[in-house]
């Protein structure tokens, strides 16, 4: 799987340098994206207090800025895979950045609906997260899971933090100063924007170039991969023009063509399902521990918990998924996380009470963990780092719908019920089934890819037998040819 | 109000029980008999008015005392932090009397004056002060803030038998205080986009001074990342 992923890139990625700057900066955006619209829900009891409007018109402003969100990811594609990510993420950064100081002069509810959500914000937040993403895929290549972890980390870090701080801004200015120096806040996302320099791509060299720049350790590796990548890099190059030439069209708006890519479809049919029950036990712990009795502080405490155990898994997850044992079966990994968290919360119901619940918010903590810091990363590593972008645009579209629907769905089954374990019982299953489907359709689609592989490498070597016989003869070359179509119809 | 003593060690057949209101006797002393082994002495008190309510004990002996409180219903949760809001916008500061509870007859909404409370009467000024009270529910809106409007508020859930108070408090800030973090923020922002561009722009130049010159100028003339043998999306 690795090798011919990086002979698709047609370059060398630095793997380190300045890697870990756009790891940094994709950090912070990663770190907006998710915990912003969470952490807003503070200032939601001041804005209706003041406006003097239901809770459930407010609730609104959340689930539209989500929604926003998950929308604008392809448009955020295209504009990436057009522009770059550095451009893009600073427009995103400006336009939070605007949406929050015209929301904290706004005169009625509707301009806090127009200001915080659809375009503005919601777009903005998209156009921080995916060209974080896709940038992390074009630095790193050997470490790009430990990037990833680190880069996912944001997410519980942004939580801890803005949740805290939005409360003592609330406190000292009040929600309309509030979102005037949160709207400067979100304006460090272009400071993560500028970090993300471009790649300096090493062009797979024609005859005996020195590789032009490269950063320092990146160097040795960047010379031993290029002699021995260069028939693979050959034959890579053709197909990637080929398949260029063909998403010129579609890839303007949307790539088709990633509807036929077997590990996408695997990806999506999966994380579609999985969607319904990921966030919600997230959504419902400090209220199922309310229920069983537990005050509010401890039922905080839990979240905070889980938060914290959440954020030194990611790193860890990422640096596991590195080593050589795990990388080339990655998928096997994201699989077992998925249904490790499956597990969680069918067990949950069965151990009551507050030591239960801590015990239970430790391991969802790493489950959660795992599974965020590998969600990315799989995608990358089925579609490489050329179509991520467009990809992961697709995905989260597409699973704006479980994300949206799920809490409310559970929600309502704790209603129905007036118990919370049968929530539990169904988000178990909703991560368990996926978890295994993965397990299943991988495997299967490990041994396509390997037999894919296998025949691209023995082509490849034909082809190289094939040129050097041509450099000497004009006759030998016909022969050759005959040769290539016997085998090729022997491999059919 | 009934209170029931199982005793003590020495069951006397006969004990003394009487009443006290804030630490004042009322009524005459009793003797309360043993009955089933327990002790029942029974008070009953009409509640005529604001006076009526305190706290009421009963006494047995020099043994046992059990207190009561007879009160009007209290507020619950009421924001004990201040609410902020700016000079020349409007503030919304609402009391909420829980379901359980008996709703209010009516609210009233004073401004605290030192000491004192004044009534605030929203007919007299209209465009400043606006009260909407809702069965267990009142929020009281200040128009057209000033630094004169901070301080405190309490409002009022009028029962017959007395008011129940709840106190809150509003601070007025201008738009200055929270626009020094912006500016400042702000500042920081352009000054580390601007040293991290400039530091790339640095760079760059030191490798362009290399041999590969020409190579480097081409390719950067070329738009940057598209090269002409190799299609490759920018990202």
């Amino acid at each position: 799987m690795a090798p011919a992923a990086a002979a698709n890139l047609g370059y060398t990625p630095p793997d380190g340098g300045w890697g870990w700057a756009v790891v940094f900066g994709a950090f912070i955006c990663i770190g907006f994206s998710y915990a912003f619209p969470k952490s807003l829900t503070i200032y939601f009891k001041a804005i209706q207090e003041y406006f003097s409007v239901s809770y459930s018109e407010i609730a609104w402003v959340s689930s539209i800025m989500l929604a926003a969100m998950y929308a604008g990811g392809p448009v955020s594609s295209i504009l990436v895979n057009r522009y770059g990510s550095r451009p893009v993420v600073m427009l995103g950064g400006l336009m939070v950045g605007i949406a929050m100081v015209t929301a904290s002069f706004g005169k009625s509810i509707m301009h806090i609906y127009l200001c915080n959500n659809a375009v503005p914000t919601g777009f903005g937040l998209a156009f921080n997260l995916q060209p974080a993403l896709t940038i992390i895929g074009t630095y790193f290549h050997v470490k790009r899971p430990l990037a990833n972890g680190l880069a996912m980390t944001g997410s519980p870090v942004f939580l801890s933090t803005l949740a805290p701080l939005n409360q003592f801004l609330l406190d000292s200015f009040g929600w309309r100063g509030s979102f005037l120096i949160l709207g400067s806040f979100t304006l460090n996302c272009c400071v993560a924007g500028a970090l993300m320099r471009p790649v300096h791509k090493q062009i797979k060299p024609k005859p005996n170039a020195e590789p032009p720049k490269s950063n320092g350790p990146a160097h040795e590796k960047a010379a031993t991969e290029d002699t021995h990548a260069q028939s693979a890099g050959l034959l890579a190059e053709q197909e990637q023009s080929r398949s260029s030439r063909s998403q010129g069209c579609a890839s303007k708006f949307v790539d088709w063509s990633l509807f036929r890519h077997r590990g996408f479809m695997i990806y999506l049919v999966g994380n579609v399902i999985m969607f319904f029950g990921f966030f919600a036990p997230v959504v419902f712990l400090a209220p199922y521990a309310k229920h069983q009795g537990i005050d509010e502080y401890s039922a905080a405490f839990l979240l905070s918990i889980l938060a914290l155990v959440d954020m030194f898994v990611r790193p860890g997850t990422g640096l596991i998924a590195n080593t050589k044992w795990i990388r080339p079966r990655i998928q096997y990994f994201f699989s077992l996380a998925v249904a490790y968290n499956g597990v969680c919360h069918l067990l949950c119901p069965l151990v009551p009470g507050y030591v239960g619940l801590v015990l239970y918010a430790v391991f969802f903590g790493v489950a959660f963990g795992m599974v965020s810091s590998l969600l990315f990363e799989v995608l990358m590593d089925l579609v490489g780092a050329h179509r991520f972008s467009t990809a992961v645009g697709l995905c989260t579209i597409i699973e704006c719908g479980p994300v949206l629907l799920g809490p409310p769905i559970s929600g309502a089954l704790v209603d129905i019920y007036g118990d919370y374990k049968y929530m539990y019982y169904a988000c178990g299953v909703m991560m368990l089934v996926p978890g295994i489907f993965f397990l299943i359709m991988h495997y299967y689609n490990y041994k396509k890819l390997d037999e894919e592989e296998r025949k691209r490498q023995s082509e490849a070597m034909r082809m190289r037998s094939g040129l050097s016989v041509r450099v000497e003869g004009e006759e030998e070359h016909v022969k050759m040819s005959q040769v290539d179509e016997t085998a090729d119809e022997a491999d059919g | 109000m009934e209170c029931t003593w199982t005793g003590n060690q020495n069951k006397l057949p006969n004990i003394t029980g009487y009443w006290k209101k804030d630490g004042n006797e009322i009524d005459s002393r009793l003797t309360v008999p043993l009955e089933n082994e327990q002790y029942n002495l029974k008070g009953v008190f009409d509640i005529v008015g604001e006076e009526s309510l305190g706290n009421y004990s009963c006494v047995f002996g020099s043994e046992a005392k059990i207190e009561f409180v007879l009160a009007a219903p209290q507020m619950g949760e009421v924001r004990d932090k201040p609410i902020v809001s700016y000079a020349g916008d409007s503030v919304v500061i609402a009391c909420k009397m829980e379901e359980p509870k008996p709703k209010p007859s009516t609210w009233h909404w004073y401004k605290a004056n030192g000491t004192d409370k004044a009534l605030i009467d929203a007919a007299a000024e209209p465009h400043r002060y606006q009260i909407h009270s809702e069965g267990g529910k009142s929020t009281l809106t200040v128009r057209n803030l000033t630094q004169a409007d901070a301080g405190f508020y309490y409002c009022g859930a009028v029962y017959l038998i007395s008011t129940s108070l709840g106190r809150l408090e509003v601070r007025v800030i201008t738009f200055l205080e929270p626009l020094k973090p912006f500016i400042a923020i702000v500042v920081e922002v352009l000054v580390l986009v601007a040293v991290i561009l400039l530091y790339e722009r640095k760079s760059k130049k030191k490798s362009i001074t290399g041999s590969q010159k020409t190579k480097k100028e081409k390719r950067e003339n070329s738009g940057g990342e598209e090269s002409s043998s190799v299609r490759q999306r920018k990202v």
